[in-house]
């Protein structure tokens, strides 16, 4: 005969009981056997369900998820030095301004895109952009790029973002190719929601994605070496 | 500053208490997103220094329960109208949910929510009985006797016999 009750059994299961009462169940269940086996069933239950469920929280989270968080103002990794930021920033900045905000798609030298043998390629300051700009880095142009992740098949693609357009570029022998381009929001301002949250490109990315996107270690790691 | 690299650690977490709350997968990250969403939208009402991920369970509980409520409004409204063609829908849904469910996401589709979300809680999250009530907002007597009923129901259904 016992005192022990299903409250008290689960909570040794759980790890909810004080010591003392730990023990008390502990001697409880030596002498009864129906009891040893009311709190086995109950151990194998939890282990069932955390078992079960265990293997979503190692999965790698959908690109779409971790897009909703890949902000700029993340990241506070190192930058360049102070003495050179306001240059390079500056001078990226004015001329991606003038490649995407008022540049021609086609016709004029500084426009964004290329059609070379029926590809579009990101030209002029979009192509630098993606060929030297750091998500990490949390630069302040007017392009803000997204993800850096590999492709099913091999290959790097970035996400970008800016004033005119926003898209999804992979690198490839002649440059990098534009798989999807969208209208962006227009000029930036601190509150307005990026455009590479576009479901249209997070779908893009969702089935272009092996894996999860690189962390800042990693994008710094494929710049390095020219996205190869 | 370090908001959503917070956030991000912890979501293949929350991912995972979505979908132990959901009808499957899908649904699952379904809630997630709305979650997430609900949560950056509300950052300014997280207070630095106590816990983000009771912060972000409680933001998905609460989801899921209006969720459900919408979900019996609609119901209720639509039922006896289209009682005739409801009943085949919901045939096919059975057999659906039958066939690509497992025993476990079953048998935790048909605990009521009450219990579903107290189990999810302490026995999938692993949290304490402390941190669960306080996400449920119920007392901790209230919470140990929805966890007793919510597991014999489970163990009724698994058939997990000793």
């Amino acid at each position: 005969m016992t005192d022990i009750d299903e409250a008290m059994l689960i909570a040794w299961v759980d790890g909810e009981l004080d010591e003392v009462t730990r023990r008390r169940v502990d001697r409880a269940v030596a002498d009864d056997p129906a009891l040893a086996a009311r709190l086995e069933q109950h151990r194998r239950l939890r282990a069932r369900l955390a078992g079960h469920f265990a293997p979503i929280a190692q999965e790698d989270v959908p690109a779409s998820m971790q897009a909703m968080l890949a902000s700029p103002t993340v990241v506070p990794i190192a930058r360049p030095s102070r003495r050179w930021s306001w240059v390079t920033g500056g001078a990226i900045a004015a001329s991606l301004l003038l490649g995407l905000g008022i540049g021609h798609m086609s016709g004029g030298q500084d426009g964004p895109i290329a059609v070379r043998n029926g590809a579009m390629l990101a030209r002029g300051s979009l192509a630098t952009a993606l060929d030297s700009q750091l998500a990490s880095a949390g630069e302040g142009g007017s392009i803000h790029i997204g993800l850096s992740f590999r492709r099913k098949g091999g290959g790097w693609c970035r996400s970008f973002d800016g004033a005119a357009m926003a898209g999804v570029a992979c690198r490839t022998d002649a440059g990098w190719q534009l798989l999807q381009a969208v209208s962006g929001k227009g000029q930036a301002s601190e509150y307005r929601q990026a455009a590479s949250a576009d479901p249209r490109l997070l779908a893009t990315i969702d089935g272009l994605i092996d894996g999860a996107p690189v962390d800042a270690q990693g994008e710094r790691a494929a710049q390095a070496a020219g996205w190869r | 500053m370090s908001f959503e690299r917070d956030l991000l650690a912890i979501l293949p977490r929350l991912r995972r208490f979505a979908a132990s709350l959901s009808h499957d997968r899908a649904d699952g990250d379904d809630l997630c997103q709305a979650a997430l969403e609900k949560g950056l939208r509300a950052r300014d009402q997280w207070q630095p220094g106590t816990r983000l991920d009771s912060w972000m369970y409680r933001i998905m509980r609460n989801l899921w329960i209006d969720e459900g409520r919408a979900r019996q409004r609609a119901a209720r409204t639509f039922a006896p109208e289209e009682a005739g063609a409801d009943v085949g829908y919901a045939g096919d849904k059975a057999v659906e949910q039958a066939m690509t469910l497992s025993d476990v996401d079953r048998a935790m589709q048909a605990l009521p929510p009450e219990q579903r979300e107290a189990i999810a809680l302490v026995l999938v999250e692993g949290l304490s009985y402390k941190e669960a009530a306080a996400i449920l907002n119920i007392p901790m007597g209230t919470l140990t006797s929805r966890l007793v009923r919510g597991r014999g129901a489970l163990i009724e259904l698994l058939g997990e016999a000793a």
